[in-house]
């Protein structure tokens, strides 16, 4: 049984149903792509893995780890080892980057975590994203820029280290720099803590700089197409609108 | 005193939300001529009652002022019940709540009884001067009399007008000309127990160049049945002089009613940074204003409060302009629970000659439970040209987007609202620029937060 398993998922927001059954496996360790145009219903995705509650899982099932977490808060899905990082993060005025990533981390454990522990990790974590180490000190992505919304978004995963990771269009608004880094820290991330990742695009150019072993093609709340990085390939080459074509009649 | 031309009926509303603005009672009067006036307009008055129409009404009705003052009437002023023990002890909640830390001097008032003051002896010998305001009366006649009601009304309601004939006690602090006190000074009202009237008095002058801190506490242990602290504060900031005024009011759970008068009048080159925490208190009605009387003067104007359960808390904040040219920065935060009422009038007032002013105002409100109610009005009030006044603010309700957020990064829902709310209140929480007095205001947040918990937890389901 794969660490994360979704079977038969579908899911509606607002009387919409988005998500028409989709089936995925994600263990620790693995890194998907999950790839699609505007609308094929990705973000829905993101969401309802982490438990947003504006939609609603109408049939099929979420096991992490063995267990079903359909039903189960946000919060207990985080600190069952998932993590989300936004398309677009929220900003929460008043509280430090390292303040805010203290609670995180606290809110996982019995204790709560050393001051000299924390020290080091987010000293670690500060050098894999290439931050100032003064950004620790700002409140939350408020005023941010998208890159430095973006560098935050993994900087937390990096210091929460979830099992998978849920990267919901990381990339877009990001210039090639910012794009290298944040790419950079997941593939880090993952050689280093073993995280499983699904990232979710609907651009190539996030997978040139790291490499994904699944890659998962998802249109109008199906997967339709599945197969390893040659499939980010043909996909540069041909464009939606021809899978689009070629699996028309089954969507 | 400038007259406002005024009718009997509907516009007798408006003459309460103006400024003081002008010359208070004092004009050459001795203390016992005012307490004569004031009587007599005690007797002549009526409860007050504030209205914004179709805002909120701030009614004393509740008030059952009758039994309380034959309670406190029963004795001479200042003294012990007969056959009480005497009122020389800190209440506990004064113990319990101020932060143990270095301070300059303490004043503490319980009832109608100065029970505590101490100074600083370094302080003393350089003139500095901590008292009760009859101590003041009696041993600084001089240095009193002149600033003595000097902006501060007898007239405009039965409550002031039994502040100023009946007041006991009372705060006296004189900090003279270019002396600097690094720590604070701590003036506290305190009630013990329900039956109370308390008339609160306090008068502070800040010589020419002279540096303090102040902070006052207004505490209430948690009882049942009603007590009321009508209260006056007055302070005149000379050439100059630099002051750091912060209040931190939490009236407990008892049914307390507190109806006050605070003036602040900021000379020139002047500054003051006045930051008032209301954190509680059964009906609290505030008149707060900060007056820029000579050129030249700035000051910062914050003001937070939290209300929950049934309170009522009307404020109105004055932002008054005298002259020019001048700086005024207004920025309130308050958020709402329970089914509490709070009430947020920010008047900015730039007088005819106040030229080269600029200020601004905002106010941000949260509620935090569907029954909860917060009202903010601003307004506007401008005689001169040459000025720059706006204001602004939001109302919100608790962010959605930013609990989910926070949520799948393992925080759960009670927590994930605190910071939100902590986020909202703590740019103002750090002005205090006073470690000691920050963690307290925190966590009396985080307290009302706690208690509050069931009803965030209705309004998320509600939606």
């Amino acid at each position: 049984m794969a660490d994360l398993e979704i079977r038969d998922l579908h899911v509606r927001t607002e009387d919409r149903e988005i998500l028409r059954g989709v089936d995925l496996d994600i263990n620790r360790g693995e890194i998907h792509a999950l790839m699609g145009p505007n609308g094929s219903g990705k973000s829905t995705l993101a969401n309802t893995l982490l438990g947003h509650p504006s939609y609603e899982v109408t049939e099929g099932s979420i096991t992490f780890k063995g267990e079903s977490i359909v039903d189960a808060e946000p919060h207990e899905r985080a600190k069952a080892g998932l993590f989300l990082a936004f398309q677009y993060p929220v900003s929460i005025p008043g509280v430090s980057v390292a303040n805010f990533l203290r609670m995180a981390i606290n809110a996982k454990r019995e204790e709560p975590i050393g001051v000299k522990e924390f020290r080091t990790q987010l000293q670690h974590a500060i050098e894999l994203l290439d931050v100032d180490k003064s950004f620790t000190s700002r409140h939350l992505n408020d005023g941010f820029s998208g890159g430095e919304k973006k560098r935050a978004e993994i900087l937390q995963m990096a210091m929460l280290a979830p099992d998978v990771a849920i990267l919901d269009e990381t990339d877009s608004g990001l210039d090639i720099d910012a794009l290298r880094t944040v790419a950079e820290g997941v593939q880090r991330l993952h050689d280093e803590q073993g995280l499983g990742a699904l990232i979710i695009t609907h651009y190539q150019r996030i997978l040139h700089y790291v490499q994904p072993q699944f890659v998962h093609i998802l249109m109008d709340g199906r997967i339709v197409l599945e197969g390893g990085v040659e499939l980010v390939e043909r996909l540069e080459r041909e464009g939606y609108d021809r899978i689009r074509q070629e699996f028309g009649a089954s969507v | 005193m400038s007259e406002v031309a005024v009718k009997p009926g509907r516009h007798r509303e408006a003459t309460l939300y103006h400024a003081l603005a002008g010359a208070g009672a004092g004009d050459g009067r001795t203390l016992a001529q005012l307490r004569e006036v004031a009587l007599a307009h005690y007797y002549t008055s009526e409860l007050p009652v504030w209205r914004r129409s179709g805002f909120w009404t701030t009614t004393l009705q509740a008030l059952d002022l009758d039994t309380l003052e034959d309670q406190s009437e029963s004795t001479e002023p200042g003294a012990p019940a007969p056959g009480a023990p005497a009122l020389t002890e800190v209440p506990d909640v004064v113990t319990r709540t101020l932060p143990d830390r270095p301070r300059a001097g303490r004043l503490v008032q319980s009832g109608g009884t100065v029970v505590h003051v101490d100074l600083d002896p370094l302080l003393k010998e350089r003139g500095v001067i901590l008292c009760s305001l009859q101590d003041a009366f009696r041993e600084h006649p001089d240095l009193v009399a002149p600033w003595y009601s000097k902006r501060l009304t007898i007239d405009r309601h039965k409550l002031e007008a039994a502040n100023a004939a009946f007041w006991t006690g009372g705060a006296f602090l004189h900090v003279p000309d270019g002396v600097v006190v690094e720590d604070p000074f701590e003036i506290v009202y305190a009630i013990d127990g329900p039956g109370v009237a308390q008339y609160g008095r306090t008068l502070v002058l800040g010589g020419e160049a002279s540096e303090f801190r102040l902070t006052e506490y207004d505490l209430a242990e948690d009882f049942e049945g009603q007590a009321l602290h009508a209260g006056a504060f007055e302070m005149y900031l000379s050439d100059g002089a630099r002051c750091r005024l912060s209040q931190l009011q939490d009236w407990g759970s008892g049914e307390v009613f507190d109806v006050s008068t605070r003036f602040v009048g900021v000379g020139r080159d002047a500054y003051c940074h006045w930051l008032p925490a209301l954190l509680g208190g059964h009906l609290v009605r505030q008149h707060l204003e900060l007056a820029i009387s000579e050129p030249g003067g700035d000051m910062a104007f914050r003001g937070l409060f939290f209300t929950e359960e049934h309170e009522h808390l009307d404020v109105f904040a004055v932002d008054l302009h005298e002259t020019g040219p001048s700086g005024g920065d207004v920025h309130w935060r308050g958020a709402a629970s329970g089914d509490s009422r709070a009430s947020f009038e920010g008047l900015i007032q730039i007088d005819p000659g106040a030229q080269q002013t600029h200020t601004y105002l905002q106010i941000h409100s949260m509620m935090l439970s569907p029954k909860a109610r917060v009202d903010a009005i601003p307004s506007v009030l401008v005689s001169a040209d040459d000025v720059s006044a706006s204001h602004g603010g939001t109302v919100g309700e608790l962010d959605e987007a930013a609990i989910f957020y926070m949520q799948t990064r393992g925080l759960d829902r009670p927590a994930a609202v605190r910071v939100i709310v902590e986020g909202f209140f703590e740019p103002l929480i750090a002005e205090l620029k006073d470690e000691p007095l920050e963690a307290l205001v925190r966590e009396k947040v985080a307290d009302k937060l706690a208690a509050a918990r069931e009803d965030i937890e209705a309004y998320a389901t509600s939606r």
